[in-house]
């Protein structure tokens, strides 16, 4: 860990003007205390955002507001969150350690780095760390690496599932940048690596997420998080699939999903959502749909299962939650 | 290098440098460990009260107060210690276990203001005026807490490294109400690695400190 | 031997501390002055050192020293195997540039704080002239050796019937054949504590505190690699935070963290990161293991072949002996081959892990016996039961006390194994398919001489000592309860000292060896104590016994008996003005080891569910009935055979460490990537003992018990995929992918292709 100054800011609006290229903020510092003592992240200055006013979960007319402070824990186990989005509240519970989660805050969680092992080790190549120097995982071991979304340059997994929940309801975030506010759509908000896989998302030096914005969906109560993993528990996903389901007797009226564990950024898939709406709920229209999932996939020398495995898990969550299981 | 003072004779519930030694006596009287048990006390005209020359971190130290299982401890600190190793390497409180470092084992799991974190991931000075409590300060005095009592009856580690993380988490399962079946026991105890493999027993020992807990409190 | 102590469920002597947090482990110590070493590690795998930059480093603050090949601590070759205690690393650290495997040990910066340390070793710039390492089974082929002997036999053991000139020969003969090929990883041990050393010198005198499985063996490899008498020496552990083979011999840090210390004039601590714990300090060698079985069509063996091919490091042999270890005894079959050589790779070192030998071979053994038993059709349980072995085969001596088909019987009752459907796939619950697999368990029960001490003291209590090791064993508690049964006293009243090597000498803690060990010389000490205490009693006129015959005073249960007088020790002591009586006794095995063989067997049953879409596998129920002899202390045995079977779950299911070929970088070196099971991941487990104790192998009839539980497992958990799937897989682990259907136009785990 390189030395750093740690400051305090008072207001959200004296945050963003400490904010800067060698600045970082920390919340609940699960990424950013770890990937400074890999020095995989090396910020001259560490700006504590955790007094600010980022807090409260709130259902409104326009759907559910969540503080970027807010925990995962608390998120997850909160009563407006369980009961009108499932999708949400099981995506958490699946994340990390429930330590990790009352440690996290939303934001960061959504901020929070790829676990591709090269991007952790800075004695390897890697353009997300160091843009230019090459990836290492192309040709190295990739078997947790995503088949979608890849790029010459990167082939790095989105490693949040909340990220994948949201995405899939159609999620927007706040952002702030000194008195100014701007609401985007989170799917837009992440980028996919291309040439330049260290710029991940839209944020700009010194910009911070305050709030995470999702629309009213009622059918969402009817909504889950399938996340497929080597273990039981405490691990990121090999393949995961957020998922609603509008259902009109034995007819889908309209379906919301996006998987994870697969995109360089968390894939929503509108050409699945399409393809299953107005179809009747049955095990052969799950598959032929869940195929349009792995359009343009790029699957490599150890991660060619997932091609397969994240259809599996679109039409077991289909299933799941169609009630045919 | 940074160094823990103790803050003085107004410090409430007494000195950890006490405790230590209360604890070396523990010691003595169970089992006889053979080792020497190294430095017993430091004492304190040995505690340098600024840094000594060659510790200037490059930027600068920070003080803080840490309020450690009752006792507020001042320490003057670089930002980049972690609460674990201020815990172990400052307080000399080495009850919290370092495992991985990485936020992979919760062998560092300690309460923050009642709630289980990990303490490698936490820095230090994000902690300072927040309530800590590690497993030194899970006890009353020599009675145990009840998931500490529950662990030795029903055998709920074997090599005991894990353990104080393992017991500071299952204080907490219990606490958030995550005890309520051997299935969420498990899933909620999943952030604590064991090696040794004592899984089963941790949960037996969880359901019977919680339905202890329960009728302690009604 | 009481029934009162011996046997019954004992809580840890040990417990208290280890729940408040209070059990010092090595990186727990706290030492006036003390400064914090960090290791600096290649980052090639073979190659040269050709320059390091440590300018920055060394003036960074409070960095006490930089210390590389270019600026090296003095340290000498480490004793062979036959000249050590344990066979550990020979080849010191920093005394050449050579790199022979990625992870090695190039440098050590000690600062005053942990922070400053590993700060500062980020800041050394390291220069390689980089060679194409040996790191896969391919570019292993040229770097392939046969052993000069493998567990004290030749490196191919052959047992042929009359007439018989090859086991291929027998293997043609038969009218059943299997064969099959089964691949292991490379496995860490990965215990929670990490390797940590801390080193003081007072003088010329060196205490160590260091995570060790055996304080004297750390001792005399200390010594050797810092070239000073082994009696400047003291190495003290009271506790370990397990170890699984990987504490059990010297690795080089702990020398050179001493090095440093005696250079520095200071007490250094030297803490290994996760990350450092992969290359450092041992690995299970990666195998392959090529088995033919040959059986008649009811199932009785006529011939085992079992070749291994397993990995080694270009500085360390390992040999993990498979198939001598397994295929060479476990069944009868009047043929048996078995084989193995050894590969190179750049790696560093191998060592023994958890059940060397027995927890890959019965992998292998146990998955071909379930193959066969499919192939004739017989219940595995059945099959097992037939070809069980009265005899060792080719030495035709007996086993000391074997009660493996009673392991099956009751195995096969407890778990309900009468339920199982042996059509494989025939059994779903939801969207799981469900399957129950057996295997057997196996590992040899080992003694070594061993000393302890057993001490009167005037204040009514106890003390029993000696050098051995409790790696969350149970060894503090064990050590009380045969003290307290040998002298008749309540636990409470006794002492125990260990994990000192200033006390009596004992064998390192390995090999499930400790407590079979360690426990006859506690009952020779105790009862040479006692002889000791009654001439006391007789010889000094302030006794109340004074004057007595010595064969009229008799000792029970703490107290002297005799001349119409009783008293208890510690008055006796008291009233004499003697603090203390003391006796020192050495055991070792007898004319035993010729006559007979000596192992622990069991059985593994299990239940697994598989998803029918995505392959996950989940362990939902275990019963294992071992038989270890004695049953010394039910609750620590219990858990012992538990941690096993966790740590087969792993093997079996999630855990294997990926070797990159083109770097022979080690891809997974965290928790995160090399996953253990979590709480999750293990259900239930019903354990029996068959505790039929084993008085030929050793007065108490306890055999080990620290790793059988692991054997079979894994073999047990391989089966029931095959039970709940269909599908064999002989590549472990049994990850997701490797049970889904070829081919991606198979949308699911049908009912059809399960025939």
């Amino acid at each position: 860990m390189r030395p750093f100054t740690y400051e305090v800011p008072s207001s959200i609006q004296e945050a963003t003007s400490r904010g800067g290229a060698d600045a970082a903020f920390i919340a609940g510092g699960t990424t950013i205390v770890d990937l400074m003592k890999l020095e995989v992240m090396n910020p001259s200055r560490l700006v504590d955002v955790n007094p600010l006013p980022m807090l409260g979960i709130q259902m409104r007319e326009d759907g559910l507001r969540i503080g970027a402070l807010e925990k995962m824990s608390d998120v997850a186990e909160h009563p407006e969150v369980v009961a009108n989005y499932p999708v949400i509240s099981e995506a958490l519970l699946q994340s990390a350690s429930a330590q990790i989660r009352n440690m996290a805050s939303i934001g960061g969680n959504l901020l929070q780095r790829t676990r591709c092992g090269y991007f952790r080790d800075v004695f390897t190549p890697c353009n997300k760390r160091e843009p230019g120097t090459g990836c290492s995982a192309i040709d190295g071991e990739n078997r947790m690496h995503a088949i979608l979304g890849t790029s010459s340059s990167c082939i790095a997994t989105h490693p949040s599932d909340l990220a994948v929940a949201l995405v899939a309801l159609d999620a927007s975030i706040y952002i702030q940048n000194g008195a100014e506010e701007r609401v985007m759509n989170l799917d837009d908000f992440y980028l996919v690596p291309g040439e330049t896989p260290d710029h991940e998302n839209q944020l700009r030096p010194g910009e911070l997420i305050t709030a995470v914005r999702v629309p009213r969906l009622l059918w969402a109560r009817r909504s889950t998080y399938l996340k497929i993993r080597d273990r039981e528990s405490y691990e990121f996903a090999l393949t995961s699939a957020a998922l609603a389901l509008d259902l009109n007797g034995d007819t889908i009226r309209d379906v919301r999903i996006a998987v994870g564990g697969v995109g360089t950024k968390p894939w929503n898939l509108p050409e699945v959502r399409q393809a299953l709406a107005g179809k009747p709920l049955k095990p052969e229209t799950f598959a032929a749909a869940a195929k349009l999932a792995v359009n343009g996939a790029n699957p490599l020398r150890h991660n060619g299962f997932k091609v397969d495995l994240v259809q599996r898990t679109i039409v077991r969550a289909l299933m799941n939650l169609g009630g045919l299981a | 290098m940074e160094q823990a003072t103790d803050s003085g004779p107004d410090c409430e519930g007494g000195s950890s440098r006490r405790q230590f030694i209360r604890s070396l006596a523990a010691i003595s009287a169970g089992l006889t460990v053979a080792a020497p048990l190294g430095r017993a006390a430091i004492p304190e005209e040995s505690i340098p009260q600024t840094a000594p020359p060659n510790s200037g971190s490059g930027l600068g130290l920070v003080r803080i107060n840490l309020k450690v299982n009752g006792n507020t401890r001042r320490l003057f600190i670089d930002p980049r210690v972690t609460l674990l190793d201020a815990l172990r390497d400052r307080l000399e409180l080495t009850g919290t276990k370092k495992g991985c470092d990485r936020g992979t084992c919760g062998a560092c799991t300690v309460h923050l203001d009642g709630r289980r974190v990990l303490s490698c991931l936490t820095l230090a000075v994000m902690a300072k005026e927040r309530e800590v409590t590690t497993i030194e300060g899970l006890a009353k005095g020599d009675e145990l807490h009840p998931v500490q009592a529950a662990f030795i009856e029903c055998d709920g580690f074997q090599c005991g490294y894990c353990t104080p993380g393992q017991i500071m988490s299952a204080v907490a399962c219990i606490n958030e109400g995550h005890s309520g079946s051997e299935r969420e026991i498990r899933e909620f105890m999943s952030g604590n690695l064991c090696r040794c493999g004592a899984y089963p027993n941790i949960v037996d020992a969880i359901k019977i400190a919680a339905a202890k807990m329960k009728g302690e409190v009604s | 031997m009481s029934t009162q102590i011996i046997g019954k469920p004992q809580d840890r002597v040990d417990g208290r501390l280890k729940v408040t947090g209070r059990a010092m482990y090595s990186g727990d110590r706290q030492e006036e002055n003390l400064t914090y070493g960090y290791l600096l590690t290649s980052k090639v795998a073979k190659g040269l050192i050709q320059a390091m930059d440590t300018s920055v480093a060394e003036r960074s603050p409070g960095v006490a020293a930089v210390y590389t090949p270019f600026n090296p601590l003095k340290l000498y070759h480490g004793l062979e195997p036959p000249e050590g205690a344990t066979s550990g690393e020979t080849l010191p650290p920093l005394q050449d540039q050579k790199i022979l495997n990625y992870g090695q040990i190039i440098g050590l910066v000690v600062a005053e704080s942990y922070e400053q340390a590993r700060d500062a070793a980020a800041l050394v710039r390291t220069q390689y002239q980089a060679e194409e390492p040996v790191a896969s089974w391919e570019q292993g082929i040229e770097h392939t050796f046969t052993p000069e002997s493998v567990d004290r036999e030749k490196a191919t053991v052959k047992i042929l019937a009359e007439g018989v000139d090859s086991i291929d020969d027998a293997i043609r003969g038969s009218p059943l054949v299997v064969d099959v090929t089964y691949t292991e990883p490379i496995y860490h041990h990965n215990p929670m504590e990490p390797h940590a050393t801390t080193a003081v010198w007072h003088g010329d005198r060196l205490t160590i505190y260091d995570a060790t499985q055996g304080v004297i063996s750390h001792r005399l490899n200390v010594a050797s690699v810092l070239g000073i008498d082994e009696d400047m020496v003291r190495v003290l552990c009271p506790f370990v935070g397990g170890a699984f083979g990987c504490k059990g011999s010297m690795w080089m840090f702990s020398p050179l963290t001493a090095a440093a210390a005696r250079a520095l004039n200071r007490p250094v601590k030297t803490i290994l990161t996760r990350e450092q714990m992969f290359t450092l300090v041992g690995h299970r060698p990666a195998l392959i293991q090529h088995l033919t079985l040959g059986a008649n069509p009811d199932g009785t063996l006529q011939a085992v072949k079992h070749d291994v091919r397993s990995t080694v490091s270009f500085a360390k042999i390992f040999v993990e002996a498979a198939a001598h270890r397994t295929s060479r005894l476990l069944y009868k079959s009047p043929n048996i081959q078995v084989s193995h050589t050894l590969v190179r790779w750049n790696v560093g070192g191998p060592t023994f892990m958890r059940a060397p030998g027995c927890a890959p071979g019965m992998f292998s053994l146990e998955c071909a016996m379930d193959e066969l038993a499919v192939r004739c059709g017989i219940d595995p349980v059945e099959l097992r039961t037939k070809n069980d072995a009265e005899v060792y085969p080719g030495r035709n001596v007996p086993w000391s006390c074997k009660n493996l088909v009673e392991c099956y019987q009751l195995g096969a009752e407890k778990f309900g194994w009468s339920k199982r459907n042996s059509i494989p796939g025939a059994v779903q619950e939801g969207d799981w398919l469900v399957g129950m697999g057996m295997a057997s368990a196996l590992y040899p029960a080992h003694r070594n001489r061993a000393s302890a001490k057993v001490r009167f003291q005037a204040d009514g209590t106890a003390q029993v000592s000696s050098a051995t090791q409790d790696l969350g064993t149970g060894t503090w508690t064990v050590l009380a309860m045969v003290g307290a049964d040998s002298l008749g006293l309540p636990i409470a009243k006794i002492h125990t000292e260990l994990g000192d090597s200033a006390l009596p000498s004992a064998p390192t803690s390995g090999g499930s060896a400790s407590v079979a060990s360690v426990t006859p010389a506690i009952q020779k000490a105790a009862e040479s104590a006692k002889k000791k205490l009654i001439q006391l009693a007789i010889r000094d006129r302030k006794s109340p016994f004074f004057g007595a015959k010595i064969e009229d005073v008799s000792y029970r249960n703490g107290e002297l008996t005799g001349a119409g007088k009783s008293a208890d020790f510690g008055s006796v002591l008291s009233g004499i003005g003697r603090s203390a009586v003391e006796a020192v006794e050495m055991a070792a095995a007898g004319e035993e080891e010729e006559k007979y063989a000596f192992h622990s067997f069991g059985a593994q049953f299990c239940q697994v569910k598989v998803n029918r879409w995505t392959g996950e596998v989940r362990l939902q129920r275990m019963t294992s009935v071992m038989d270890i002899g004695t049953v010394v202390n039910l609750k620590t045995a219990r858990s012992q055979i538990m941690g096993g079977i966790v740590f087969g779950i792993g093997m079996a299911l999630m855990e294997g460490t990926i070797l990159e070929e083109k770097t022979g970088r080690y891809a997974n070196a965290n928790f995160a990537d090399y996953l253990i099971a979590t709480n999750a991941d293990v259900p239930y487990i019903d354990i029996h003992f068959i505790n039929k104790p084993d008085t030929i192998f050793n007065p108490l009839g306890a055999r080990g018990i620290g790793e059988i539980g692991i054997t079979g497992t894994p073999a047990a958990i391989a089966n029931a995929v095959y039970n709940a799937t269909g599908r064999r897989v002989r590549e472990f682990p049994i990850l997701p992918e490797k049970l889904l259907p070829i081919g991606a136009n198979q949308p699911m785990i049908s009912m059809s292709e399960r025939s």
